[in-house]
């Protein structure tokens, strides 16, 4: 777009048409900040050893104006200065357009279309205003313990605003149990609200609080309680395809799973449909631990999540360690398996040496240093094959491991390393996932 | 493009550019996209506090970056370890959602690790300054233009004055400039029950009621202390206390870790009497205080992975582990609350692989990015659970003496993280501040967990016995037992003008300012 050096006219470069209408704001606000600085733009795409003499002038006092520098001279410099600014007709260049961050919803406002960013500039001016006034109208309410449906109103219209509100929302909450209000409706209604803001918390604990008196109203009501499980189900669904990674969502549904008895009620197959599409999903593994091994059916109540619970069946170690190994095998270098692998081997008190052979299908290391080939394709493998030989007693194994780790495959964490090595030598132990944890531990920690 | 630089002249015409490329990203946000960041701030994250989210790249003017990155790489790329500049050695084939956002965060973070920007400046380690003089600039101006009360309504501008205090006064800024205007902003929010409110007419709410009690402390005197009513305080943490051992964190609200923390920071701090008040939900005829059931509850926030869930049952994250383990290192002493209730090679492992490389710094869940703010909610673990495994410094034998640290120093690489920090946290333009990764705006919350982070990086921490407990006798004197001393090393990445204030390990504020409210609220003897 800019002129050939050769042909270069005397005139200052001709800025593109600009087009009437811009897709987003930010682009428009782009356009005009490269429309201000003509020449930086000429400069960046011919280089400037290839300017001409007057566009290497030019160049230098757009640069000068950009920067401000022409402030700091003599007053007789600056006239000569503005002169050939005006002369030329350099062009004063705009501040560079500034991220706008993104809106109440998590939209970026950048997208925006200019007309929007207008409406949505007045409405922001608008709602600090309407908020102050609409707040200080729902605090008369609140002081005067008044539970009543304009008060739902209220808080939805305060809500529309700005979901972040924890005061409005307990408010609201408080003020639908003592109205004895449809709790499916609400929920109807807050599932288009937590859609449209991803990141807000407060929303899910209102949820709580209404599956909480939803399910006293409902009692033992199976078909009814069935349904509800489904729909949350189905909700939350909808809230992973936008992030699958949500950190509110996924306690929530720990909580409701406790609350409705979800246990086999799908969880582990929808976990499974998530690893499906990332079996990098590190929430998905952890809700499966959680749905696996607090089941009431089979586990001992209180057993936390890093100890030996004998109430396991061997059936179902034998299903996650097959689950965890297919995964293991997808992609060697992913945490996730290998650390829930860990984690249930701990809980059926098994030892790691029962999964030697595996992970040594990850790591080949000659029998003798320095002689063979070497082919290690997960750190996590050798991490693990550590703890195992440690467990074996083959010292000298499990320290050549850490140290490959430390040196080689993992060198961030080498003082980790180190450190493991060191618990080696002091007594013979790694961080092995036989019951009572660990050998070292044990006597380290006097339990 | 080529532009080659040679000889004199052209070497003044390099500093010029780099002037006027500095210059560009300086103009200030609107106000009222500053707003609308603080309302991206009340949604982000384990919300501890919330943080500001994304925002997108700063546009990288790339006209002169070329060229002038073959000159800086030349001369810094053999100081700079290759651990920090190449893929990690091990990759699978396999693509997914995690992976590829894992990538580009390399390849985001790569050119700032190889010090290829010509904007900045590196050290012969590649490592560019602390801006400080823009950083301060940037936590001043976060104070002149707080949030609108009502639009940012989930307690942010309580947190404002929290992150941008303690950032400044960690950068050896004097604060007590802000005295006034903190007492006149916090004492209409206080409510007569007890405890802080986010804003005008809001129930009081753990989370702005930390970030205000630290603020106050961090001003100091009297009048800022005296601001506190310290018995409705009380009363309040019992009506929050829950009969499984937690708190909520408002009445009525959630129960998790970060109300553990803070509730134990609010008890040892002001000095309370830690009996429950007859009207609370966990008072019984059988006794029990506001501590009961504490640490088992918290205990049983620990995962398989081996980190610590914000509630039970939920999955390891790095925020909840700073919480539980300060919570315990105010319980107790580390080396003996900390392996009692939770597992703690597990933890280590688990705390340990947050650092990823060549990012070299730490991301708050398995499998997810490296974030900023993660050097405080994760690196500022490590003190704690160094004393946890060196035990105390002075007098009476170390907890656990087997496999002390003074074998390998530090758990983490520190090199690793300071290398993040100060090359991918800065915001290099005059905007200042530090923020989550290059990609990501600065904003005061991260602004002031990276500069903790960085502290903690560039000190020791060492747990004492005894020795200083305070004359009171009082209860949970444990949090005052810590002192620090500045890592003097040969090989040291940083320049020795960019170290830092000490940060408490456990209230995350400047030291020396927990110490002194203590003392004085304890010599009270009282309400
Ligand atoms: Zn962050």
């Amino acid at each position: 777009m800019a002129p050939k050096g050769s042909k270069a006219p005397k005139a200052r470069p001709k800025p593109p048409d600009p087009p009437k209408e811009y897709p987003t704001i930010a682009d428009e606000l782009l356009a005009a900040y490269q429309e201000s600085r003509p020449y930086q733009t000429l400069a960046a795409s011919k280089g400037i050893q290839n300017l001409t003499a007057n566009e290497k002038a030019c160049y230098a006092h757009a640069v000068f104006l950009e920067t401000g520098a022409w402030r700091s001279w003599p007053a007789a410099t600056q006239n000569e200065f503005w002169k050939t600014i005006q002369s030329e007709k350099i062009p004063i260049p705009l501040p560079k357009p500034q991220d706008l961050g993104r809106d109440t919803r998590g939209i970026e406002v950048g997208k925006y279309t200019p007309a929007e960013f207008k409406l949505y500039l007045r409405r922001e001016r608008e709602i600090e205003g309407l908020l102050g006034k609409t707040m200080g109208y729902l605090r008369a309410i609140m002081a005067a313990k008044e539970h009543s449906p304009r008060v739902l109103e209220l808080t939805e219209h305060i809500i529309s605003m700005n979901a972040a509100h924890y005061t409005v929302w307990l408010y609201r909450s408080q003020t639908l149990l003592a109205l004895n209000s449809s709790i499916p409706a609400e929920l109807e209604w807050v599932n288009n609200v937590a859609l449209d803001n991803q990141k807000n918390y407060q929303i899910w604990h209102h949820r709580q609080i209404l599956v909480e008196h939803l399910v006293q109203d409902v009692g033992s009501d199976e078909g009814k309680l069935r349904e509800l499980g489904k729909s949350e189900v189905a909700f939350m669904k909808e809230m992973f395809d936008e992030d699958a990674k949500n950190y509110h969502v996924w306690s929530y549904r720990q909580w409701l799973v406790r609350k409705l008895d979800l246990w086999q009620k799908g969880e582990i197959e929808d976990c499974e449909r998530l690893l499906r599409e990332d079996v990098r999903n590190n929430s998905a593994w952890a809700h499966r631990f959680f749905v696996v091994f607090s089941n009431p059916r089979y586990c001992t109540e209180g057993s936390k999540a890093t100890e030996f619970d004998g109430g396991i069946p061997d059936e179902i170690l034998d299903r996650e360690i097959e689950f965890s190994k297919a995964a293991c095998f997808e992609a060697p270098q992913n945490q996730s398996p290998w650390n829930y692998l860990r984690g249930v081997l701990k809980k059926g008190g098994r030892k790691l040496v029962s999964l030697e052979c595996f992970a040594g299908e990850f790591v080949k290391i000659p029998e003798k240093e320095g002689e063979g080939e070497e082919d290690v394709k997960s750190s996590h493998a050798l991490d693990f094959l550590a703890d195992a030989w440690a467990e074996k007693g083959e010292r000298e194994k499990a320290d050549r491991a850490l140290r490959l780790l430390g040196d080689k495959y993992d060198r961030i964490r080498k003082n980790y390393w180190d450190w493991r090595r060191a618990l080696l030598k002091s007594d013979g132990g790694g961080l092995g996932g036989i019951e009572g944890q660990f050998v070292v531990g044990a006597k380290l920690f006097g339990h | 493009m080529t532009f080659l630089i040679k000889g004199k002249k052209s070497q003044q015409r390099v500093r010029f550019i780099k002037r006027a490329i500095a210059g560009q990203g300086s103009h200030d946000p609107s106000p009222a996209s500053e707003s609308l960041h603080y309302d991206q701030q009340q949604a982000q994250r384990p919300d501890f506090i919330t943080e500001n989210s994304k925002d997108k790249p700063a546009i990288v003017d790339d006209a002169f970056g070329a060229s002038s990155r073959s000159v800086m790489s030349a001369k810094t790329a053999s100081m700079i370890p290759d651990l920090f500049t190449t893929l990690p050695p091990i990759r699978d084939l396999l693509q997914t959602g995690s992976s590829r956002v894992q990538d580009e965060t390399i390849q985001e973070c790569l050119p700032f690790l190889k010090g290829a920007d010509l904007n900045v400046q590196c050290n012969e380690h590649g490592v560019p300054q602390l801006d400080r003089p823009r950083h301060i600039n940037f936590l001043h101006k976060s104070l002149r233009k707080l949030p609108a009360p009502y639009v940012a309504a989930d307690a942010s501008r309580p947190w404002m004055f929290y992150w941008a205090l303690a950032g400044l006064a960690a950068m050896g800024e004097d604060v007590s400039q802000y005295r006034e205007r903190l007492i006149s902003t916090v004492q209409p929010i206080q409510n007569s029950t007890g405890g802080f409110g986010g804003g005008n007419g809001q129930l009081s709410h753990l989370a702005p009621t930390y970030a205000i009690l630290l603020s106050l402390v961090i001003v100091g005197g009297e009048e800022a202390l005296e601001v506190i009513d310290r018995k409705a305080m009380w009363k309040w943490l019992g009506a929050l206390k829950q009969p499984d051992g937690g708190f909520q964190m408002c009445v009525g609200g959630e129960e998790d870790v970060r109300g553990a923390y803070i509730a134990a920071v609010i008890l040892t701090l002001l000095d309370l009497p830690i009996e429950l008040s007859r009207e609370s939900p966990a008072w019984s005829r059988e006794g029990g205080t506001l501590l009961t059931n504490l640490p088992e509850w918290i205990s049983k926030c620990q995962t398989f992975e081996g980190g610590v869930s914000s509630r039970p049952d939920a999955e390891a994250h790095g925020a909840y582990a700073f919480c539980v383990l300060a919570c315990l290192s105010i319980l107790g002493d580390p080396h003996i609350i900390i392996p009692k209730y939770l597992d703690v090679p597990c933890l280590i492992s688990w705390l340990s692989s947050r650092q990823y490389a060549p990012e070299g710094g730490f991301s708050g869940r398995t499998n997810k990015l490296v974030d900023g703010c993660y050097s405080h909610w994760v690196g500022g673990c490590w003190p704690l659970i160094e004393a946890c495994l060196d035990g105390p410094s002075l007098g009476s034998p170390a907890g656990i003496q087997v496999a002390p640290l003074t074998a390998v120093g530090h758990l983490y690489s520190r090199e690793g993280l300071i290398r993040y920090i100060l090359c991918c946290c800065q915001d290099q333009t005059k905007r200042g501040g530090l923020r989550d990764k290059p990609s990501h705006n600065s904003d005061s919350y991260h602004t002031c967990y990276v500069l903790a982070g960085l502290s903690s990086a560039q000190h020791r921490w060492h747990f004492n016995t005894s020795a200083t407990k305070t004359a009171t006798g009082g209860m949970l004197n444990s949090a005052y037992q810590w002192t620090s001393e500045p890592i003097v090393e040969d090989l040291q990445i940083f320049d020795g003008a960019d170290r830092v204030g000490t940060w408490h390990p456990v209230f995350v504020i400047p030291e020396g300012a927990a110490e002194r409210a203590k003392e004085y609220f304890a010599s009270k003897g009282g309400f």
